[in-house]
């Protein structure tokens, strides 16, 4: 489709207000016009990768529908140029720092240009490829029709109760009208973007094609040819509604117990949509904002997820040139245990070829299972389609032998937790690998230096540590351990690798438990005093997951194994002081063999896997409320948090607060242990 | 021109090799393909040596029976187990010898100055083989596709007989020569009336394989790479190999191809089964300059073309041939690696090859299959040329001895012949 860019009234009168404020605008978005008469909107700002819907981008887009209507074109596309985004969505930064009557300002404007564009009297399409997210798709919801290039980059969704908000640019309105009340609360809950495959089974889209075809099938489009929507009258009724909006609550609160208002509010905002005017939802939707956005718990999600931009953008040393660096392209994994498949699992799901060798072939195999395991769970969760995931299985290669390891950019050893075991690993793996390929050890705590030293280690300034937790798949973060010896070009390498593979790095000075266990430790023994002390497991499990643990410290207790957990906090009470002292009660269940869920008793009771009772609180002290055993517990955590800042663990505050988040699932929504404490010592 | 003076870019090297077990048909193996079972080899090889995937000039496989959803099989496991997109591959078909031709396909192309590192092998699924409808059931299902009234495809269901459910074998009709339209079976079945040999002959020879094999357990264990299956488990080792196999079992079985006064059994045929094989091929001098130690080289190999009835003579005649070029006997070979696709038939060529009309060509008994044959390991039928190879030349480097002789006889009367020796 050949355009001619249009010398626009608005692109003067947008010219004129550059003229005055210079620093504000910039042009984000041209205009063409088709020879079939058909309006182009395209989205590219020139000075971002991403287009995002900032104040000035509405602005512009309000002018350019003046532009387009004046041209009585015969339809319209949105569409963008950048080659991975079509619209990322709102600019959540303005929104952090933004008063209330800003916030209502911006809402309003965006709804009012959105509800313009579904007035148009003329068939508006988006056609799209790329990331159209949030406000992205909103605007694509509030066009006619829209058409989905069927490449990979291409995801829709709307995050914004992950972000502790609701999409209150008509998406919470217009969505569960398109596709019906039951999938739409699932989109917005769930917040997971969509393919562009899944997105048309949905219904959210009329039509996918290669991306080459979009502005052709968009014109098709304009001409009619588009899907028929339904009217999902079974669903989008009173009745439905009701019952829809009683259920969709009713497991909210069971999985979030109430931590999560946004999810609250976009469940009553959404099912309400559905009967009654247009307007007086957008209103809803408008005062829900309004509400949520003041609050601590969405400044707190909005912060983690810029921590997280951040994280994917920081630099160890800036005086090294990333694109000199050699880029990791294949691993290999020794240790096939659960983290040492988890690890191997995770590689090669993002497409890096990995050897997982083992001591031999039972431990092998018992490897493979677990990967096998993980990749039919990503199956079931629709992640891979099942050629997908046998694809990216291929690229494991089980091996029991010693193999040549020279081929090899990372090796990251996996094996037991013992630090002569891994010594002599790693002279082994100094033998089997180039000067050049990374070391890298999975250790939680035991001290790397020690292996840099080690006799027949050789080249020490490509050893790291590259700490994954449990469950690979799930946990985000990935602590970089680096030694005096580590070479800061080895570090930049092991950032980049991180990133590629889509885990969030922090970077951490070797000392003992490092950051995240460092600080997980004293809470889970702080715990276990508390059961000394009187309260009840179920007690102070439940006060932690009220406070938005996603599980008690007992639980997790029993998860690790208190043989394990004992052994590190004697480590670490070797290196660190008293404070990592583990409770006597913790030693008499490991003499007694209870050694948490692996053989069917901790502190709780285990049938079958699954917790089945505890033992009853001591009647000698008064007992605790919940929210003391709370406090009492997150100021433990806050406290070594200080210690790892002053001892210079990690850099800043901000990076403790995103390590616990993506470490062990800190509740997000109080924003990490040191928010936390700040949060609460303000009034 | 003679091919067996070559220089040392001319001429091909085995420079490492690895299979799966070998595992009878309906086994473990049953819940992967011919695809699966090569990337499983390539990958285990790639991953054991070491080797820069980006050498690799090309990947030739063996492989009889393709699977349907994977045609150029040598090309999709290729790319499965690592071999780069740039690295072209094929599937190479000489029947029984496609194992053997695909070694042969880089030989050549080494010398004609077309690659010089490859991956060659076999793979072989014979599990997997399709059943198939008659032409005459398929014409009814696809006129009951394109009835598009219910009226229309009533009467088109209505056509169906019980006969166009009845499936063609797809094995069976491979394991049938298409000229003489004689089963391979009824082929050994011929050759053992012409050479008068006895069915106690063939059990005899059939336990003599089982008790080799039972008995280089271990060495064959150094050939075969562990699998690791779906479902959580491995197999590493052959299945077909019965260490208490008695003559008196062997006796009892009835022959299967000529019910009246037949001698071919089950139990003196090789098995069918599914397998494969990998092994890395280049020229010497790039072995020489990698660093690498090869198992040995190719020094000559022949096919020979004989009557399809009595396709298991095959191996007398390429045998016969290559001595003509080269002037080697089987006597001057350490060991003599001829597959047992029946027990008749390997006897019947070692008779053909001492009759002095033919040549006077002795194979002694020590000589032949030491480890076993394929009545004990299987006949994964793509896989067994390259398996004869890895063989023989991990028996060299064992027990030391500079030539091996390989052979076997082809479907549809061909027979094939390599000579090798250590460097």
């Amino acid at each position: 489709m050949t355009t001619t860019t249009l010398n626009t009234g608005a692109e003067q009168r947008s010219a004129k207000i550059e003229r005055k404020r210079p620093s504000r605008l910039v042009h984000q978005i041209h205009l063409g016009m088709t020879k079939d008469r058909i309006a182009m909107v395209t989205f590219d700002h020139p000075d971002k990768s991403a287009n995002i819907l900032s104040e000035a981008a509405l602005d512009e887009l309000n002018l350019a529908l003046d532009a387009v209507i004046s041209f009585k074109p015969r339809g319209i596309i949105f569409t963008s140029a950048k080659p991975s985004v079509f619209i990322a969505g709102a600019d959540l930064n303005s929104f952090l720092d933004a008063s209330g009557p800003e916030i209502d300002r911006l809402v309003e404007k965006g709804q009012r240009v959105f509800s313009r564009i579904s007035e148009l009297p003329f068939p508006a399409v988006a056609a799209i490829h790329g990331a159209c997210l949030g406000g992205g798709l909103e605007l694509a919801l509030a066009c006619d029709s829209r058409v989905a290039s069927s490449d990979d980059v291409t995801r829709m969704g709307l995050p914004e109760t992950t972000l502790g908000i609701l999409p209150a640019w008509g998406g919470s309105t217009r969505l569960p009208r398109l596709i019906g009340l039951p999938k739409a609360l699932k989109l917005i809950l769930s917040g997971r973007p969509l393919s562009s495959s899944a997105a048309w089974k949905v219904g959210l889209v009329d039509v996918v094609v290669p991306k080459e075809r979009l502005n052709e099938t968009a014109g098709w489009l304009i001409a009619g040819y588009g899907r028929k929507h339904e009217a999902h009258r079974t669903t989008n009724n009173r009745i439905s509604s009701t019952f829809l909006r009683r259920i969709a609550r009713h497991r909210v609160l069971n999985r979030t117990r109430g931590n999560y208002p946004a999810q609250l509010a976009a469940i009553d905002v959404v099912t309400r949509a559905v009967r009654g005017g247009f307007s007086k939802s957008l209103l809803r939707e408008k005062e829900a904002v309004m509400k949520l956005a003041g609050s601590l718990e969405a400044k707190n999600l909005m912060r983690v997820f810029r921590l997280q931009e951040e994280a994917r953008k920081s630099r160890y040393d800036v005086t090294i040139e990333l694109e000199s660096l050699p880029k990791l392209e294949s691993a290999a994994v020794i240790g096939a245990g659960v983290m040492g498949a988890g690890i191997a699992q995770w590689f090669s799901s993002r497409d890096v070829p990995v050897i997982l060798q083992d001591i031999d072939r039972e431990k092998v195999s018992q490897g493979m299972a677990s990967v096998n395991k993980l990749f039919d769970a990503a199956v079931k969760r629709r992640i891979f389609s099942p050629h997908e995931a046998s694809q990216k299985r291929d690229l494991i290669s089980p091996v029991a032998r010693a193999v040549p390891l020279a081929g090899c950019d990372l090796v990251v050893e996996a094996a037991v937790e013992d630090l002569s075991v891994k010594k002599k690993i790693f002279a082994e793996l100094s033998r089997r690998s180039s000067a050049k390929t990374i070391l890298a050890t999975n250790t939680s705590a035991l001290p790397i230096s020690e292996l840099c030293t080690a006799p027949g280690v050789t080249h020490p300034e490509r050893i790291v540590g590259l700490h994954f937790f449990n469950p690979v798949s799930r946990m985000k973060l990935v602590e970089v351990v680096v030694t005096d010896l580590t070479s800061h070009e080895v570090v930049e390498q092991v950032l980049m690798f991180v990133r590629r593979i889509g885990k969030v790095p922090v970077v951490v000075k070797d000392s003992p438990g490092f950051l995240v266990n460092r600080i997980l430790m004293p809470y889970l023994i702080g715990a276990g005093r508390l059961v000394e002390f009187g309260c009840s497991p179920e007690e102070i499990d439940d006060a932690m997951l009220n406070f938005g643990m996603p599980m008690g410290p007992l639980r997790l207790l029993d998860e690790i194994g208190l043989d394990v957990a004992a052994h590190v906090a004697a480590t670490m009470e070797g290196a660190l002081g008293e404070r990592f002292e583990a409770p006597p009660g913790i030693g008499r269940l490991v003499a007694s063999g209870h050694l948490g869920r692996k053989t069917g008793r901790g502190f709780y009771q285990y049938e079958d896997g699954k917790a089945v009772g505890a033992g009853e609180r001591s009647a000698e002290n008064e007992p605790m409320s919940g929210s003391v055993i709370a406090g009492q517990l997150a100021s433990l955590m806050a406290e070594e948090a200080h210690r790892c800042l002053e001892e210079g663990v990690v850099k800043s505050s901000d990076e403790v607060d995103l390590a616990m988040i993506l470490g062990i699932g800190f509740a997000p929504f109080r924003g990490g242990p040191l928010r936390d404490e700040a949060s609460r010592e303000e009034p | 021109m003679n091919y067996t003076d070559k220089s040392k870019d001319e001429t091909l090297v085995i420079v490492d090799g690895v299979r799966t077990p070998f595992l009878k048909m309906g086994g473990e193996f049953s819940a992967l393909d011919a695809t699966e079972q090569g990337r499983v080899v390539v990958q285990t090889l790639l991953t054991r040596t070491g080797l820069d995937p980006d050498l690799i000039d090309e990947i030739i496989f063996g492989c009889v029976s393709q699977p349907s959803d994977a045609a150029n099989v040598a090309r999709v496991l290729a790319i499965r187990a690592g071999v780069p997109e740039a690295t072209p591959a094929m599937t190479v078909h000489r029947n029984c010898g496609s194992g053997l031709e695909a070694l042969t396909v880089a030989a050549e192309r080494l010398i004609s100055g077309h690659g010089e590192v490859f991956i060659v092998g076999g793979t072989e699924n014979m599990s997997r083989i399709p059943l198939m409808f008659s032409l005459a059931a398929a014409a009814k299902f696809s006129a009951f596709a394109r009835m598009k009234s219910a009226g229309g495809r009533v009467a088109a269901a209505l056509k169906f007989r019980p006969s166009d459910f009845a499936p063609v074998m797809g094995l069976k009709l491979g394991l049938t020569d298409a000229i003489s339209g004689l089963n391979m079976g009824e082929t050994a079945e011929v050759l053992a009336r012409e050479f008068g040999i006895s069915r106690e002959e063939q059990d005899r020879f059939a336990l003599g394989s089982h008790r080799k094999a039972a008995a280089a357990q271990s060495w064959l264990g150094e050939e075969i790479c562990p699998v690791y299956l779906p479902n959580g488990q491995f197999v590493d080792g052959d299945n077909g190999v019965r260490e208490r196999q008695s003559i008196g079992a062997l006796e009892r079985l009835d022959p299967i191809f000529e019910r009246h006064g037949g001698t071919v059994t089950a139990g003196n045929s090789s098995q069918i089964s599914d397998g494969a094989v990998a092994l890395l091929v280049m020229s010497e001098a790039k072995a020489e300059s990698l660093g690498l130690e090869p198992l040995g080289r190719l020094v000559d190999y022949a096919y020979s073309g004989c009557d399809p009835v009595r396709m298991g003579l095959g191996p007398a005649l390429a045998i016969r041939d290559l001595y003509r070029k080269t002037g080697l006997r089987p006597a001057d070979a350490d060991v003599v690696e001829i597959n047992e696709a029946f027990a008749s038939q390997i006897l019947a060529v070692i008779k053909l090859l001492r009759s002095p009309d033919f040549g006077s060509f002795s194979v002694a008994d020590e000589q032949l299959n030491p480890n076993g044959g394929a009545i004990a390991l299987g006949h994964p039928v793509g896989a067994t040329g390259a398996r004869l190879v890895l063989t023989a030349l991990k028996h060299l480097k064992r027990h030391g001895g500079k030539r091996a002789l390989v052979s076997l006889c082809i479907g549809g009367g061909q027979g094939g012949a390599a000579w090798l020796e250590t460097l």
